[in-house]
């Protein structure tokens, strides 16, 4: 199966996109900071990163950077409650950007896009 | 006691403040460290980045998207406006709308991450003065588009989200509103004057010196009468000229070395000021304009905007233009 690390700070989201990945039938294992996040990138080679960009500590665009330095061929999407974001080139890092949204189906679909 | 100045351009006023007037020393830039980690801009990462639309290269052979590039032009990989589709304008009463067409991209002005603007060597930064040169000429092919705006970010604080050394330039399909003042300005003296404002400014400042910073024998650098912040720069064209998109390779090599000048000078006073250029050019299908003459503007970032500016369109500048020239001038001397 294929493994995802999800990272965001809010633990509802974290819930939701558990629950909802799992369905599709990935393997979820998640981090609620940018520390947090490195750690279980370098320990556990996920095939996919979807990462929240505003989060207490390092964002997520610090994080983004630090893991492409890693391992720049695992995809990582940038999920946002925030469209500015968009507007940092340091998000150019990330293979999609993904504004959150209730349905969940545009991260689905990016999602799919890279790891089937 | 404050001083009210107008530009005669725009018509817009300016405080000088003498009781808050400052040195180069009293301006604090703070120090903001590097980002580590990967960069998208720099060679090696060409896949991260939407395919070049430019590039210049030590061989113009070699493959695109190939790491042996000089400047390379790229679009915005997560653009505000996008180039496809049609304008679809529309009134809903007296609100005007159409859809986000235009064309955002990303210059990188140098393959090395390090590289500072100011002090790139007069070969490599005449490349990137030819590469606006270049997308400005093939974006106006374009007939939706109107207008092309040229800016950098330079420093955190002026708006530069990374340190790898880069340029912008977004396409639109309506004239800026600081676009259609310039132009209204000019023409309001042409017709009065019957000559360009611009080339008045320049021939004044000659004449009176206090507000030049450095010139050759095609540009000139001054502070303007009325500036916006301490330290703002203009550079111009000596010889009338609407458009820079019509300039040839020749102008550039001076272009670049008084850009150069005029930015280290400016380093040299304030290290690492953060700052923001623009270049204002004619409209994008527009014969050459007799009233209007391109330049850009140098604006450092060294004063906030509050409220009071923001409402009342007076900006509060602490330093003359007349001091700032002179610092300019002697900044380099001193070195």
């Amino acid at each position: 199966m294929k493994k995802i690390l999800l990272v965001d700070d809010e633990e509802s989201i974290q819930l939701l996109y558990q629950e909802e990945f799992e369905d599709e039938g990935y393997t979820v294992i998640s981090a609620l900071n940018g520390e947090e996040a490195l750690g279980r990138f370098r320990d556990s080679s996920p095939d996919l990163v979807i990462l929240d960009i505003q989060m207490p500590g390092m964002n997520g665009i610090e994080v983004l950077r630090q893991m492409k330095m890693i391992d720049s061929t695992i995809p990582v999407i940038l999920s946002s409650a925030y469209h500015e974001y968009k507007q940092d080139l340091g998000a150019w890092a990330s293979d999609e950007y993904v504004v959150k949204s209730a349905d969940m189906d545009d991260l689905k679909r990016a999602v799919r896009r890279h790891i089937g | 006691m404050p001083e009210l100045r107008k530009d005669p351009i725009l018509g817009r006023w300016i405080i000088i403040s003498q009781e808050r007037r400052k040195r180069p020393t009293d301006f604090i830039v703070e120090e903001i460290p590097g980002t580590g980690g990967f960069c998208p801009l720099c060679p090696g990462n060409e896949s991260t980045t939407p395919s070049e639309v430019l590039a210049y290269r030590y061989d113009q052979r070699d493959e695109k998207n190939s790491s042996n590039w000089l400047v390379r032009v790229v679009p915005n990989k997560y653009p505000a406006l996008v180039i496809e589709g049609g304008l679809d304008k529309e009134g809903e009463g007296l609100y005007d709308r159409m859809n986000g067409i235009g064309a955002h991209e990303v210059i990188i002005e140098s393959p090395n991450h390090q590289d500072v603007f100011s002090y790139l060597p007069t070969e490599r930064m005449v490349l990137v003065f030819k590469a606006f040169r270049d997308r400005i000429h093939d974006l106006g092919n374009d007939p939706r588009f109107q207008y092309v705006m040229v800016f950098k970010n330079f420093g955190k604080a002026a708006g530069a989200s990374l340190e790898h050394s880069h340029s912008q330039l977004i396409a639109l399909p309506v004239l800026p509103r600081m676009i259609v003042s310039e132009l209204a300005g000019a023409l309001s003296y042409y017709k009065y004057k019957e000559r360009c404002i611009f080339c008045d400014i320049i021939r004044q400042e000659i004449q009176q010196e206090i507000r030049v910073v450095c010139q050759n024998e095609h540009f000139i650098t001054i502070t303007p009468f009325a500036p916006r912040t301490p330290f703002e720069m203009w550079i111009l064209p000596k010889v009338h000229s609407s458009s820079y998109q019509k300039e040839d390779d020749l102008k550039f090599t001076y272009l670049t070395d008084i850009f150069s000048e005029s930015l280290r000078r400016l380093d040299a006073c304030i290290p690492n000021v953060p700052y923001n250029f623009v270049l204002h050019t004619q409209p994008l299908h527009s014969a050459e304009i007799e009233h209007f003459h391109w330049h850009f503007e140098i604006v450092p970032k060294l004063t906030s905007i509050a409220g009071f500016e923001w409402g009342s369109g007076f900006y509060i500048n602490p330093m003359p233009p007349e001091e700032a020239a002179m610092y300019l001038r002697e900044s380099l001397e001193h070195k």
